[in-house]
């Protein structure tokens, strides 16, 4: 099956003012298939939004890009020109971020900044512009409104009728609803379930939030330290997780309490990228921790549709 | 509205620190045996000068109030003649520089910015800091030292020796050369820093989140830069607009000396040495006049270029 995104062996560096550059992301490997969802999920800091951004080919300017392949629609965009990949974005590939209020430019009215997104001049593109802010559930007036003028929800309607307006087969979605209130929240969560459904969209959807990622995608990706640790489906995640990461988080949601259970909360702290621990970076929090895991680092094993890094699960180490 | 009381309040302290400092005008010329005692006590009841200070500042405002602005002690003609023929000149050298100042800061900080890091940008960045660095005196003071050197810019005043058989239209072009030298020196002064602001709000502006949107949306260079970058980083420069217009006549002033242009620089500048007072308050009310415009003026920019603050 055509795949719409493919991550693979995806290495990214930071190169502070001073002192060495740190490795961010430390062989990434992801794809999201037609129609698919794919969520992921991973503390704050892990690096979920530089694996967007590479994706979008946006790193920020002390990041590079050290190793690895991304493909879009099978095509492999890694060596393709600025001018080339530019084509791509909004069109194959857009994005929408988790602050709306920043992301949107202040001095431009809502419909001039979405209607810019159309690509090719025919006639018709404010038409095209209007009907779908309809589509996201805005009124025809916030064409002519400022960012300003607009709830966080609307702002982030707007944005996704931006990145929607080319009919991109994908959609990166980092944090969507992390600067929203509960119930905007969730009036945006639906809007993207109902736009998956009627536009035939792929998803990349990026969430700290581990209950959210079950109920959004079918596939969940956890990461940890710039890595993937467990890959699969939303229900094994709930019900069986693998990997010992995977498990404190799903342990923490309320709907695994039982009635008496202290509420629990993740313990230890996301590593520091420039002192990651040697062997299984989990491994200083970590109660499964073995000998082998402070020594070597676990590789990607297969279990099922979806994979895991973990010791616990055979020995193999990381090549 | 409310800069009525803010001009009253201004001027009233500007009057009541002059007067009660020791002395005025008139103390000089005590020092003058030709001038007998009498004269100078019955000048000193002419202008109100032997009455309270607070009756002195309600005689000058009741006299303002008649758009009578005084007479000046030293030439004794009315203030308001020996300041409408040097502010036209101080006007003149203030436009011109700020005309160009603008013209050349704004498009070579703009390109600064985009070519940040690169050669380009750390020349031109270096010849700011170098404008910078240098005060406004010392340009002035250096030009016209060129200028007498080479004869290709005419130094001092306002007109040549020719001028009173020329055509309006030579008046105007030698008017114009004799400009060039004060406002050669006051846009030099000026640029450096209008270029290093300009060219910071525009990096400031790139690295904006908003700017991350645009280039997502596969949006060209020349589109980012020039429509999404430019418009935010030119809102900031809009209130800088208007505090230039208001600091026209400090602004002016060294250079004006310094090139023997005969702005209001040189005026206020011995009008206050020699206490002539009515001289220095209209001077300060210009002073204040102007910068209440300058206020005036970016306000109502900025609600043109910024929806936030033209829609709340
Ligand atoms: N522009 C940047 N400059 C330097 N370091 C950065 C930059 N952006 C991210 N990082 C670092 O890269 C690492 C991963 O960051 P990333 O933003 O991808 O995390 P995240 O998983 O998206 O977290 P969050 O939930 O907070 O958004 C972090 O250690 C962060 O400090
Ligand atoms: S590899 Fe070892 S330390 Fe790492 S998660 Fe598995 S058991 Fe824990
Ligand atoms: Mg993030």
């Amino acid at each position: 099956m055509e795949k719409m995104l493919e991550i693979k062996k995806l290495e990214v560096s930071f190169r502070p003012a001073v002192g060495e550059s740190v490795k961010i992301l430390r062989g990434v490997n992801l794809s999201v298939g037609k129609n698919e969802s794919l969520a992921l999920a991973g503390e704050s800091g892990s690096g979920k939004t530089v694996t967007a951004r590479a994706v979008m080919k946006l790193l920020p300017n002390n990041m590079n890009f050290e190793k690895g392949e991304i493909l879009i629609r099978d095509r492999n965009v890694m060596n393709l020109k600025e001018q080339e990949f530019r084509k791509i974005r909004g069109k194959d590939v857009s994005m929408i971020f988790q602050e709306p209020s920043s992301y949107l430019n202040p001095v431009f009215t809502a419909g001039s900044q979405v209607l810019e997104a159309v690509k090719g001049d025919g006639p018709g593109r404010k038409e095209r512009t209007i009907k779908l802010l309809n589509e996201v559930g805005l009124k025809e007036n916030v064409f002519y409104q400022y960012p300003h003028q607009l709830s966080g929800g609307m702002q982030q309607r707007v944005m996704i009728a931006m990145a929607l307006i080319n009919n991109p087969g994908l959609l990166i979605a980092d944090e969507p609803t992390t600067a929203l209130d509960v119930t905007t929240a969730y009036g945006i969560v639906e809007l993207l379930k109902e736009m998956m459904e009627k536009h035939g969209l792929s998803m990349l959807f990026i969430t700290h939030d581990i209950s959210l990622a079950v109920n959004f995608a079918n596939m969940i990706a956890v990461m940890y330290a710039g890595r993937i640790v467990e890959l699969a489906g939303a229900g094994e995640i709930l019900n069986s997780p693998l990997h010992p990461y995977t498990e404190m988080l799903v342990s923490c949601l309320p709907e695994k309490y039982k009635s008496g259970d202290k509420i629990k909360t993740i313990e230890g702290k996301v590593p520091d990228f420039r002192d990651l621990p040697k062997g299984c970076s989990f491994h200083p929090r970590c109660p499964y921790k073995k000998e082998i895991c402070l020594r070597e680092e676990p590789g990607e094993m297969k279990r099922g549709e979806g994979i895991v890094r973990c010791f616990k699960y055979g020995d193999f180490v990381e090549a | 509205m409310q800069f009525i009381p803010l001009l009253f309040g201004m001027t009233f302290i500007s009057f009541v620190i002059i007067q009660l400092a020791p002395g005025d005008y008139f103390t000089q010329l005590q020092m003058n045996p030709e001038i007998s005692p009498q004269t100078i006590e019955s000048m000193r009841r002419n202008f109100g000068l032997d009455k309270p200070v607070i009756a002195q500042y309600f005689y000058w405002l009741g006299n303002l109030a008649r758009f009578n602005l005084g007479e000046s002690f030293s030439y004794h003609v009315p203030v308001s003649f020996l300041i409408g023929q040097k502010l036209k000149n101080t006007l003149a050298l203030s436009v011109f520089s700020i005309f160009f100042t603008w013209l050349i800061a704004i498009p070579l900080g703009v390109y600064s910015a985009i070519k940040e890091g690169r050669w380009q940008e750390k020349m031109m960045s270096f010849f700011a800091y170098i404008g910078i660095s240098i005060p406004s005196f010392l340009i002035a003071m250096l030009l016209v030292f060129f200028a007498a050197r080479t004869m290709v810019l005419p130094v001092g005043g306002t007109t040549s020796v020719f001028y009173i058989n020329a055509t309006g239209w030579e008046k105007f072009i030698d008017y114009l050369k004799h400009l060039l030298l004060p406002g050669i020196a006051l846009t030099l002064a000026e640029i450096g820093w209008l270029y290093r602001l300009m060219k910071n709000n525009f990096l400031e502006a790139l690295g904006s989140p908003y700017i991350v949107t645009a280039h997502a949306k596969g949006l060209s260079d020349g589109r980012i830069y020039f429509r999404h970058a430019l418009r935010n980083a030119v809102n900031p420069m809009i209130t800088i607009f208007g505090y230039t217009l208001s600091s026209v006549l400090s602004g002016a002033a060294l250079v004006e000396i310094i090139t023997n242009w005969p702005g209001m620089g040189r005026l206020i500048l011995d009008a206050v040495l020699s206490r002539d007072l009515y001289l220095v308050m209209a001077s300060l009310l210009i002073g204040g006049v102007l910068l209440i415009l300058g206020n005036l003026v970016a306000d109502i920019l900025i609600a043109a270029a910024d929806p936030r603050v033209r829609l709340r």
